[in-house]
């Protein structure tokens, strides 16, 4: 543990007068293992470690990264941080975080203690085990085309030159299936996954049972006529409609003119049963750290209340820029990057009905279960919305005939205010950050097929 | 004698004997083939928003993987530490669960004949951070000075270069020396309530040349321009229409739908809509479509790949008909055809994936004016935002990101919101017209988690009929 915290105090002690420095280092251990027609396909395991550097010198940051944690290595990034640093353009928004003024608490649920002593063998076993419960789930999946295993240890330590030093030790461990089935004419692919912090929290034998079920509910897709209809975000694309607002709800987004959501603050952006909230304390979840990539304690913010914006996403810098405080949402696509904000753990709160209440309520209405061409649809800067969709047709609450190569269309704010119901199996999606999706149900949409 | 012929390039000294060492570890317990991937990267990106130049970052990131192929399984692990213990460290993660004995490895590294290097005009490392600064507030002005609707102006800089070296058991000795260079504008627009974007990110192989063949000022100007003319859009109709794709961006489509499912990987686990499909046609005369890793400075090019395959150029579809596929090491094994030299990485951290390098549509025939001229009512789609393909369905679905209106042979206003929806295989066969007016683009193609450079082209092309999501029923 300590280790990695004495080589990020060591790099930021190298502060010049006159300078801050910002160190954050990583040490992962990372192993995966791919299987396909009952044998290992793939395997690969590894040790990385690296440093990302920042340098603020007279309200300018330089960054630097490296992975050679060598003294000289290090040197070498402090040196170029400090030299980019003199190339940005002065802005006395710029700080680092702030000391802690008291020890801040552990989030519980982080790390699975046994895992680390899982034999790579039981690893080995799963991924087989989930390819096989795959293709065992029916006859007509004919392949399947991937089914991984994968867990990562990882410890993470940050240190300002004004004080911080702190570090965290997180496990992960995920599995996926991709089922492809075939009836007929047509192929329809399938994909789930399960998540945890240990091997122990995974189910082979359900997560083959839910990919094989979303390939095989779809067999037969077709297009359907151009109609107005309700329209059903399933678990996994409500999930993705959440991150997609998300990079929209941050402070930076709205002060750099990239969000939606600007000026909307304290205005009804959704229905009045829409509530919204970003917590990167949730106990176990996927985003949870008990400080962020700046090394800011996390905290819970309440970002839609009642269908009312209440408040953004900030980080130390854009928080500066209102004159407030960092929520705690700082993040960094590893070592390698700078930090910047985004959203931690965000969820809708349930509406409080069942997903068959849901769906029951929906009437006729497009279920979605895919969505295709969402980083080109869906637009965080206009709001526009328009995606491709595979699913199912609802009749009173019974799935029925499966669709596809039809796309479904609305303003993004017109989604959110079309808000029927939330249902309560809410379940965190790790896609691109951490969402919490469920079942939800919108008035309507436009749906264009033949 | 590779160390000395063809060469240790790289400022990590690795030698021959330690690589020998390390792939005689690695295959102590027995396995087909061992394979070692060292990487050295350096990169210097720098970001400008708000008129601000923020993020100025410098970056080098070195390890080596090593790799173990026994019958169908492949086990890999990798390193950043780069001393002799922590290489042969790995090599005996990458064996673990194999039980036999010793295999040989070749007594002779023989040095694999690359094709060309990509010329590197100014090397990207001899030019300091102040002008990097300075192209990108000529950039931010420019966009800036295309009226008083731009309200946000992102430019970004970005260089890498890129050392490899692949060795293998069976001798293949290859080395890679690349550079890439981009430059990225995008510039959010708005008026009375509405917000538009506008994007235009030349790249290539070489060096900080490119960006006197496009003035930031310029690529900035278009992606203004883009912009402020997509203010003025109307929603875009759906249904089913002709659709005339413009030269350069509308090669993605060529990419996701065609390019993805030829390539090896799907194909021996029958995942893609074109498997045992070989020798069938699919489209039109004017259809012949080609992978080419040797275009020379082209974005997604390279000498040899990422397993020390020599890069080619491959002809996947011949006046329609499907002739051929793209594959790695072991796709190749699997299909029982040479490699293509399609293996690439991500990073010395990533496995080889089968993938793509600059995915061209060939020119054809026809007039780009007479194509226009041809449709009654359609739409023409200048830029796309991106788009994804299933290939083993082949089912895809694209956004435009600069759309419009087509009426009685000419273009009648912009629309927003256009997604063009349909299927590979499909839509080869309602490619109608090809233009001579051939052109490329840059982008990045996601797979597996692994990303990579390439390029798409292709000239005006009329797809007879594909359906259109937009908004308006």
């Amino acid at each position: 543990m300590s280790d990695l915290l004495d080589l990020a105090r060591g790099i930021t002690e190298r502060a010049a007068d006159g300078e801050e420095v910002e160190a954050y280092v990583t040490h992962a251990r990372d192993f995966s293992v791919k299987a396909y027609d009952g044998e290992v396909e793939s395997l690969s395991s590894s040790e990385p470690r690296g440093a990302g550097v920042r340098v603020l010198l007279a309200n300018r940051i330089g960054f630097a990264y490296t992975t050679d944690l060598t003294y000289e290595g290090l040197d070498w990034a402090l040196g170029r941080a400090r030299g980019n640093a003199r190339h940005a353009t002065s802005d006395d928004a710029l700080a680092f975080a702030p000391p802690w003024e008291e020890p801040v608490a552990d989030v519980p649920g982080l790390v699975d203690e046994l895992q680390s002593s899982v034999a790579p063998d039981d690893k080995v076993a799963f991924a087989v085990e989930l390819e096989q419960a795959t293709r065992a789930a029916d006859k007509r999946v004919r392949t399947v085309e991937e089914s991984v295993y994968a867990d990562s240890d990882v410890e993470a330590a940050v240190a300002t030159s004004s004080g911080i030093a702190a570090s965290y030790r997180e496990t992960d461990a995920w599995c996926y299936s991709l089922a492809i089935a075939e009836d007929g004419d047509d192929t329809e692919v399938g994909f789930d996954f399960d998540l945890g912090r240990g091997i122990g929290e995974l189910d082979a034998q359900s997560t083959a049972r839910r990919a094989a079920d979303r390939a095989l509910g779809v067999l037969g897709a077709t297009k359907i006529q151009s109609a107005r209809m309700p329209v059903v975000f399933d678990p996994y694309t409500a999930g993705q409609f959440l991150g997609v607002i998300a990079a929209a709800l941050t402070g930076e987004a709205v002060q750099k003119g990239r969000s939606l959501f600007a000026g909307k603050l304290g205005q009804e952006v959704a229905a009045a049963n829409v509530s919204l909230v970003d917590d990167g304390r949730v106990p176990g979840a996927p985003g949870s750290s008990p400080w962020d990539a700046e090394g800011v304690p996390t905290s819970r913010t309440e970002v839609i209340r009642g269908g009312v914006l209440q408040s953004f996403l900030y980080d130390v810098v854009s928080a500066r820029r209102e004159g407030r405080a960092s929520t705690g949402n700082a993040a960094r696509a590893g070592f390698k990057s700078a930090p910047g904000p985004a959203s931690s753990n965000m969820a809708l709160r349930s509406t409080g009905e069942s997903r068959d209440d849901l769906l029951a309520k929906a009437g006729r209405a497009l279920y979605v279960q895919d969505f295709h061409g969402v980083h080109s649809g869906a637009n965080a800067v206009s709001g526009d919305f328009s995606v491709g969709v595979t699913g199912r047709l609802l009749d009173n609450g019974v799935l029925g005939r499966p669709v596809k190569e039809v796309t479904i269309a609305l303003p993004m704010l017109d989604i959110l205010a079309g808000v029927v119901a939330v249902a309560g199996d809410m379940r965190w999606l790790p896609f691109g950050g951490s969402f919490g999706g469920a079942t939800t149900l919108i008035a309507e949409m436009t749906v264009a097929g033949a | 004698m590779a160390a000395s012929g063809g060469g240790l390039i790289l400022s990590l000294v690795i030698e021959e004997s330690v690589v020998k060492k390390v792939l005689a570890e690695a295959l102590r317990r027995g396995g087909n083939l061992a394979e070692i991937y060292v990487e050295d990267r350096s990169t210097t990106s720098l970001r400008l928003e708000d008129s601000r130049v923020e993020d100025v970052a410098s970056g080098r990131d070195a390890g080596a993987g090593i790799r173990v192929i026994a019958g169908e399984r492949s086990s890999y692990a990798y390193t950043n530490v780069l001393t002799t213990d922590a290489l042969l460290e790995a090599a005996r993660a990458a064996r673990a669960g194999l039980a036999g004995d010793p295999a040989p490895i070749a007594a002779q590294m023989s040095p694999v004949a690359s094709g060309a290097r990509h010329p590197v005009g100014r090397a990207p490392e001899s030019v300091g951070a102040e002008a990097k600064a300075e192209a990108l507030q000529a950039a931010n002005e420019s966009a800036r000075a295309a009226g008083a609707e731009v309200r946000q102006v992102v430019c970004s800089y970005a260089d890498v270069h890129q050392k490899i070296l692949v060795a293998a058991s069976d001798g293949r000795w290859a080395t890679d020396d690349r550079t890439r260079l981009r430059f990225a504008v995008q510039v959010v627009a708005s008026r009375d309530g509405q917000i538009a974007t506008g994007f235009e990110a030349p790249g290539h192989s070489g060096g900080y040349e490119l960006l006197e063949l496009h003035e930031p000022a310029a690529i900035a100007a278009t992606a203004a321009a883009k912009a402020v003319t997509m203010l003025d859009a109307r929603p875009s109709p759906a249904g089913e229409l002709p659709v005339v794709l413009a030269p350069k961006s509308g090669g993605v489509l060529i990419h996701e739908a065609c390019g993805h499912g030829l390539e090896a990987d799907t194909l021996v686990k029958e995942a893609s809509v074109y498997a045992k499909r070989r020798g069938d046609s699919f489209g039109s005369d004017k259809v012949t479509i080609v992978d080419d890793a040797t275009d020379g400075g082209a974005w997604g090019s390279y000498a040899v790949d990422d397993e020390g395959v020599p890069a080619q150029r491959t002809v996947l579809f011949e006046h329609g008909v499907l002739v051929g596929h793209l594959s790695d090491f072991l796709s190749a094994r699997r299909i029982g055809h040479p490699p293509t030299g399609n293996g690439r990485r991500q990073s010395y951290a990533h496995l080889p994936l089968v993938r793509m390098s600059n995915t061209y549509l060939l020119p054809g025939p026809d007039d780009e004016d007479e194509i226009l001229r041809s449709v009654k009512r359609g739409v023409f789609a200048a830029s796309f935002a991106g788009g994804e393909v299933n290939p083993a369905t082949g089912n895809f679905v694209f956004g435009t990101s600069e759309a419009y209106m087509i009426e009685n042979g000419a273009l009648a206003y912009p629309i927003r919101g256009a997604q063009l929806i349909g299927n590979g295989p499909k839509m080869l066969a309602v490619i109608e017209a090809v233009g001579g007016d051939f052109d490329r683009g840059e982008g990045v193609c996601g797979k597996d988690g692994q990303t990579a450079p390439v390029t798409t082209g292709m000239g005006t092309t009329l797809l007879g009929r594909i359906t259109v999501g937009g908004t308006e029923t």
